[in-house]
Parts: C-alpha cells; structure tokens; sequence
C-alpha cells in the first residue's frame, strides 16, 4: 500500500512537470495576447498544455539496478532546470535464468549546482536520485500472493525495488552552428544502492558498505 | 550527421563493455547471472561419496536457516572448522533473504570456508524473485540425494507454498526412485528437508501419505529440518518417528549427528 502511495506521488510529480513548464512558456504567449481571439487563446493553451509533455532529454545508462543498458526520456524542470523527472527502459539478459527481463524505471534527479567552465563546459558536482523501478515477469510481485499467511513477506515486493544514487556530472553546450538534435551533452556517473541491499547492511553490520553499492554510468542529450 | 552516429555508437559500446566488469556494476537484484562456483552440491557430493563410502561412523553438522545473518553464519562456520571430528556438512536451506545474486553470492562466500564438503537445500525463502532459478545454478536440483557411510541421505523440496501447491512438491516420484536406486550400497535412510510437515509450507493435504510414504525406504532413522527457528525434537505424526528441528544462525547453535553402525546420536552445539 505504501507502494501505492508512491506511485501515485509519483505520476502527480509527472503532473506538475507540466504546470511548470507550461509557466515557461506564458510569457511568450501574452506578447500576442490582445489580437488573438477566445479561440485562439484557448487553442494555444491548449497546444502549450500538450507540449509540456515532450521530452526535452534523452539519456542512456547502464547497470544501476535497472539492467544492463537502460535508455530514456526525461523532462527538466525549475528555476534553473535542476530537477528532473526521466522515464527508463532497461533490459536484463536471459544469462543462466529462464529468459531475458524488461524493467521500467521512474527518476527523480535532483542537481542544486552548476559551475560554469571554459570553452561551454560545465560541472554538475552532486546529483542526486532516488528511483523506482520495477522488473516484468510473472516471478515478481508488487506485494506478497494470497497463497502465503497474512504478514509472511510483508516487508518487501519482488516486482517494484526503490533505488538512491548520487553522482556528479560534466555538460558540454553544442556551440549553436553545430546543433543538430542536442544543445547539450552530458556524461554522468552515480553510485547506486537498492532498498533491498540496503536493508541486508542494517540487519547485519559485517555486509560492507561496497558490497551493497554499484556504479552506473551514462550520457545524457538535452534536445531543448 | 555520420560521426554522431558513430559517436554514438562508440558511447554505447563502450557502456556495453563496461557493464562486463562483474562486480563494479549491479544489473539488477534478481538478475540470475553468477561467476565462480556453481553446481556445489553435484561436486560436494562427489566428495563425500568418494571419501566416507565405507566408514563406519559419520559425523554430521547440520546448519540452517543462515539468511540475513552474515556475521553469525561465519561464527557458525568457523566453529565447525574448529572441530575435528565432522565429516560433511547439510545446510537446511534459506540461505538468502530476498533471493538476490548478492545475497546468494555472501552466502557461498561464507559457506566456501568450510573446511568440510557442505550440501545446501532450498528453503522458502531462498525462492524470491528468481532465487529458485538461482538456487538450481548454485546448488544444483532441488530434490537430492546421496550415500555416506551406507546410509542414504535423502533432501527434499518442501515449500509447495511457493508454488502454490502446484508442483509435485515433496516429489513423490524422486522418493520413489530413491528408495530402489543403488539399493545396494546403503541400509538406512535420513530425510532432511527445510519445511517439516504441517508447517505454512508444507503441502498438508499430502501429509498423512508422506508419511507413510517415507516408511518404503529402508530404515528410516529420523528426520531433520530447517525452518522453524528453533532447536526442537518433535514427534510430529504421534509416532516413533523423530523430527529434529534446527535452529537458525542469529540464535547461533547447531545440531551435530554422530551415526554409528547401532544407532545416532544427536546434539546441539552453541557457539
């Protein structure tokens, strides 16, 4: 239930990518304002409302607790664009299992500073995430069967894994003449634990704070 | 337009061939992919068959129910290696928590220091996400069987709750064929298993014939088991049958069986 609770805070901060984004666009659409009709108005709005939900970033990442190579689109939000809310694919190989597995994950990255260096570069010196990510296959559930007694496995679901990372990050802005899908690139890296591993290290002291952390690493294409 | 794409190209070859470094990246908690040993019982019993064929008195440790326990689990195990006199070792099974690849990888690293050749069972536990799958690259089947010192050392799957009743579990046809097959190197039978009978994961409409079921092997000593937590001797069908329960690593004791050509002894041991 507690799951439930998240997922749906979750698709509301999906909802407010659009508000805010939309915001950023309302200025422009004033300009214009006095000579359009109700009509108009409403059509634009409209439209605004709709182009919120456009992804302005595509990233690729790999490992992470997420699968081997996850790849996603994400929208970018705030007074300087530091949050941001990616969606994820993720692949796990069949390996010595019974097949290969999808994963879907949800974002949240959170980027308070931006150090502006030579020649269009920047540094992103702390990222910060937490995301949910949930693995498809008839072997995993969201919260324990009707066949096991009540409270048997009642502290964990095998389908939906909740994640935290930090990282930092380096940006390089495209010069304008040489733009053509991407204004800005960015290479991040991110050391990652799960909710499970991390509850394996509170239960016992001697599991080790390596043992429990994984890297991923990741480029990052800002399309607007 | 070309060189983006190769750039690109090169970006995701090169976080392909990265995610190769095994330990540095974690794909995913139940993703079921394992270096270093795997089959350990197959091997494990390979050894114990070789060694004690003919001996005339074995010594058992009996472990189980590890998960999540790191740090007894490797008191336990160092504790066994103190000793001298042990011939092998059985784990009881749930040997991780949740069925992780980490959790299944700390477990055989704490495991591997035993100086005696280990067998492990599947315990319910160990059957999360895609333990089982996990379990059967580890460890190998989750039915088994083998000779020491001609008595037959039967382990048996029975967490039918995991599968919703819906597999042959316990398996009444690798009973079967375990009672006739190599008949003649062994005159008595152990049944270990993780869940005893009656317990939430034992399928219980066939407990009444597994017990009688179990009467067909040839001397049938006693049972032991896993599970319950808890160091118990228990009659459990009212019987002359005993059911010996072993206790988990974080109460940190374990049983020790002594079988001699008369008879067994049984005890606990705290560490």
């Amino acid at each position: 239930m507690r799951l439930n609770r998240l997922f749906s805070s979750i698709v509301l901060l999906l909802l407010c990518v659009d508000v805010v984004a939309g915001d950023r666009m309302s200025d422009s659409t004033n300009v214009f304002a006095p000579s359009l009709s109700q009509y108009e108005k409403n059509v634009i709005r409209y439209q605004k409302h709709w182009a919120a939900l456009i992804p302005s970033q595509f990233v690729i990442q790999n490992a992470g607790n997420m699968g081997v190579v996850s790849l996603g689109c994400g929208w970018d939000y705030g007074k300087h664009n530091q949050w941001e809310t990616q969606v994820l694919l993720g692949y796990i190989p069949k390996h010595q299992s019974a097949r290969g597995k999808l994963t879907m994950t949800v974002k949240e990255n959170f980027l308070p500073w931006s150090i502006e260096l030579k020649r269009g570069w920047s540094v992103q010196p702390l990222q910060a995430s937490v995301y949910l990510n949930t693995v498809y296959g008839h072997e995993f559930w969201k919260t324990q069967p009707s066949r096991y007694p009540d409270s048997y496995y009642d502290f964990m679901s095998t389908k939906f894994r909740l994640n935290a990372a930090v990282g930092q990050r380096i940006t390089y802005q495209i010069p304008a003449k040489a733009r053509k899908m991407s204004k800005s690139v960015s290479f991040f890296y991110e050391i990652s634990s799960c909710d499970l591993y991390i509850r394996s290290k509170i239960m016992d002291s001697s599991v080790s704070l390596t043992d429990i952390l994984g890297l991923s690493i990741g480029v990052k294409f800002q399309t607007f | 337009m070309k060189s983006r794409f190769v750039r690109c190209l090169l970006a995701a070859l090169t976080l392909a061939g990265l995610t190769a470094c095994d330990d540095l990246f974690d794909t995913h908690p139940y993703d079921v992919d394992f270096g270093g040993e795997t089959d350990i019982n197959a091997k494990n019993i390979r050894k114990i068959e070789r060694d004690f064929t003919d001996k005339d008195t074995l010594c058992i440790a009996f472990i189980s129910d590890t998960h999540g326990w790191y740090k007894d689990a490797k008191d336990e195990v160092a504790d066994i290696n103190k000793r001298n006199d042990i011939d092998f070792v059985i784990h009881c099974g749930d040997l991780t928590d949740t069925g992780t690849k980490k959790e299944y990888e700390w477990s055989r690293e704490i495991l591997s220091d035993l100086k005696y050749p280990y067998v492990a069972l599947i315990g319910n536990h160990d059957y999360l996400g895609t333990g089982n799958e996990a379990y059967e690259v580890m460890y190998g089947k989750v039915d088994f069987a083998f000779i020491a010192g001609r008595v037959k050392f039967v382990c048996l799957n029975t967490n039918a709750t995991e599968y919703d009743y819906m597999a042959a579990v316990p398996n009444f046809d690798f009973m079967e064929e375990q009672m006739k097959k190599d008949s003649l190197n062994f005159d008595r039978t152990v049944i270990v298993m993780h869940a005893a009978p009656y317990s939430d994961q034992f399928n219980n409409n066939v407990a009444k014939s597994f017990r009688r079921y179990i009467d067909f092997f040839p001397n049938l000593m006693c049972c032991v088991y896993g599970h319950d937590h808890e160091n118990t001797e228990r009659r459990i069908y009212g019987d002359t049958l005993k059911f010996y329960g072993v206790d988990c690593a974080e109460h940190r004791n374990y049983r020790l069986m002594t079988i001699t050509p008369d008879g067994y002894e049984i005890e606990q041991i705290v560490f």
